[in-house]
């Protein structure tokens, strides 16, 4: 493993590999840093310049994304009160009260450190993980990978804010889209009317950029028009010098709580399509909870800080984890990035790591790298990514919009992509705006096929309808989906009873 | 009994299941094997009408009706966006990408910021020009990706 680490961050170092690294980790942290643009929206923005990338090229500037913009936001945290992604919303609560107290460059530095040593203990994970989960997943049959997925389905759907009954009708839109077009056992055309257009299915990677993209840039641009909300002003003309051995001590002598962010944040990426956002609140939610002094967080603590960036970088890693060794994506980047992994040919699951052990351990490598490529860009340009972050929307949004098509365009070099683009826009901004939910959809969309393919298998294999149940594994699995979904209906109606008539914003 | 939003957006999706289903209905069972191709669409359009029924008995239980005002003022925005690019999809493949993308950024910034004297309107004819030789030199020099050429222009 060490000599397999070792040669991939040889590979790494390359030029060919480390251009496409850096501009990607610079890509992340520029669109992690401006607020309304996601990581999500970054990762599908940089996705058709890796097209004409060979695999390692394209897999290294899409990690560079992921780490970039898991820390990216925190600058704008800091500085302007405004968390640049929903990953770093806590980083706000102690960031900004501390750079108004006078201290910005240890606010934001704080943050930034954090991030590089919550996210190097999630690529340790990473690393040392993959491996032996994949070998159980290997153990796996069709009755396992199909419970797997039922259990992937029934978390996110619980967690949808809103409702779960819409966590689960989004669900079941993004199964019913996998299902148009040709079945993927007999090959027989199902629900085409006929028609070409979607003779073969709905491709992938448009309907993920239409549904997010829209939602995303559409729900911005209705807030132009909005009036602007009374916020508090930006930190003015701060200096970011600071003591760099002092910031990492301070971070240092809180072991207790890096690691139980880092954990935190790690479990929160393995299990599939919740995130950073959910990962920096909790971390947070734990730290106050664990903390001697509570009553403070919020003030401009270190602790707040701590506990919120080193999850959401230790959750890159961990939903990492959970595309190699099963082949699910953690969220809605590694959604994209497995999409442009089968562009490339690369079957993403359990096989993945022995398969292409040059291109699993060059992950494992880019990952790391980006982290010190992420510290030497915030060093470098932090203020400066401050100013680009003042570039107006309608500047923007047009550029993004081209990015995307384009992007849907190259994936096989035909209108249709840009068609279906448009079209899933159009859907996911209206579901967005009917207050559903949007990550149970994509998990629905991007396992719909699996989900049917294990299910056939398994019945062709075997036809009695208990082996879901009977298999240990399988049935465990199911036990915990059916728990998971008692549980969610439970917080549900708890935080009713709490809060009757909380606003709904939306949920991406 | 008046529904609200979540009531509309259940009964437009229990419609589509029901109507999808009964499609389903037609598919051909393929004889040896024990499921056919329409088997797991039936399983999931049943899920998606039974969760779609739920959300409108949810809805007429929670007598939300009228509930969620909607602000028409702020949608015209995104309303006259979707058109612009809904444009710009479809004339691409008739102007080519050289034509299509300075239009469609120089008329989409001004849609949402309108220009007020000469130095906004270089800005935007600026940012418009330089998004597309940026993308179309990255994308057909360095990427190798062919863009769309005009049908009607050869451009």
């Amino acid at each position: 493993m060490v000599e397999l680490l070792g040669q991939g961050l040889a590979d790494i170092l390359h030029w060919k590999y480390l251009v496409p690294l850096f501009f990607g980790t610079l890509a992340g942290v520029v669109g992690g840093a401006l607020p309304g643009v996601t990581i999500t929206l970054t990762i599908i923005v940089v996705l058709p310049f890796t097209f004409g990338l060979d695999p390692l090229q394209g897999l290294a500037a899409m990690t560079g994304v992921y780490v970039g913009g898991s820390a990216g936001g925190l600058i704008t945290a800091c500085l302007l009160g405004i968390p640049g992604t929903p990953s770093a919303i806590a980083t706000t609560f102690d960031g900004f009260p501390m750079s108004r107290k006078g201290e910005p460059g240890r606010a934001v530095w704080l943050g930034t450190w954090a991030s590089f040593f919550g996210g190097l203990l999630g690529g340790a994970f990473l690393i040392l993980v993959t491996g032996p989960l994949a070998a159980i997943a290997l153990e796996f049959g069709p009755w396992e990978y199909f419970s797997l997925f039922v259990l992937a389905m029934a978390m996110v759907a619980g967690l949808a804010e809103s409702s779960m009954t819409k966590g689960l009708v989004s669900t079941a839109i993004g199964l019913l889209v996998t299902v148009i077009g040709t079945d993927p056992i007999m090959g027989v055309p199902r629900f085409t009317f006929g028609t070409d257009f979607i003779a073969a299915g709905f491709p992938f990677l448009p309907v993920l950029i239409g549904i997010f993209a829209f939602a995303q840039i559409m729900t911005d641009i209705e807030k132009m028009g909005a009036p602007k909300p009374a916020g508090a002003a930006a930190v003015a003309a701060p200096s970011l010098k600071v003591a760099h051995l002092k910031v990492i001590a301070e971070i240092m002598s809180r072991p207790v709580l890096l690691l139980w962010s880092t954990i935190v944040g790690i479990v929160i990426g393995v299990l599939p399509a919740i995130g950073g956002s959910a990962a920096n609140m909790l971390a947070y939610d734990q730290a106050k909870k664990f903390s001697k002094r509570p009553k403070k967080f919020g003030t401009g603590i270190p602790e707040g800080i701590v506990a919120s960036e080193s999850s959401n970088n230790a959750n890159v890693g961990g939903s990492l984890v959970t595309i190699m060794a099963f082949g699910i994506p953690g969220d809605a980047v590694t959604a994209v990035m497995l999409g442009a992994m089968t562009i490339h040919g690369i079957q993403s699951g359990p096989l993945f790591v022995s398969q292409h052990p040059k291109l699993a351990y060059g992950i494992y490598a880019a990952y790391i790298l980006a982290h010190f490529l992420m510290v030497a860009i915030i060093w470098l340009s932090a203020l400066f990514l401050l100013r680009i972050t003042r570039v107006r929307l309608a500047v923007l949004a047009p550029v993004v919009m081209v990015l995307c098509v384009v992007g849907a365009y190259a994936l096989n070099n035909t209108m249709q992509g840009v068609y279906v683009l448009l079209l899933f826009g159009v859907i996911g901004y209206a579901l967005v705006k009917a207050g559903f939910p949007l990550a149970p959809l994509i998990l629905g969309l991007i396992l719909g096929d699996q989900i049917e393919i294990n299910l056939v298998r398994s019945i062709m294999t075997d036809d009695n309808p208990w082996l879901f149940v009977t298999r240990p594994i399988s049935g465990g699995l199911l036990l915990a989906a059916a728990v998971s979904v008692v549980l969610a209906v439970w917080q549900h109606r708890r935080h009713r009873a709490k809060a009757p008539a909380a606003a709904e914003g939306p949920d991406f | 009994m008046a529904l609200g939003r979540d009531g509309i957006a259940g009964l437009v999706l229990l419609a589509l299941s029901l109507a999808l289903l009964v499609q389903s209905l037609s598919l051909p069972q393929v004889p040896l094997v024990p499921v056919g191709p329409g088997f797991y669409p039936r399983l999931v359009l049943g899920f998606l009408a039974i969760t779609s029924a739920a959300l409108v008995v949810q809805d007429v239980l929670a007598r939300r009706a009228g509930a969620a005002a909607v602000r028409w003022a702020l949608h015209r925005l995104v309303a006259a966006t979707f058109a612009i690019v809904a444009a710009y999809c479809f004339l691409l493949p008739y102007l080519g990408y050289r034509l299509a993308t300075p239009l469609f950024v120089a008329g989409l910034q001004a849609a949402l910021e309108p220009p007020r004297g000469a130095r906004e309107w270089a800005w935007l004819a600026a940012v418009a020009l330089g998004a597309t030789a940026v993308t179309y030199l990255s994308f057909e020099t360095y990427l190798l990706v062919l863009l769309p050429r005009g049908t009607w222009t050869g451009w």
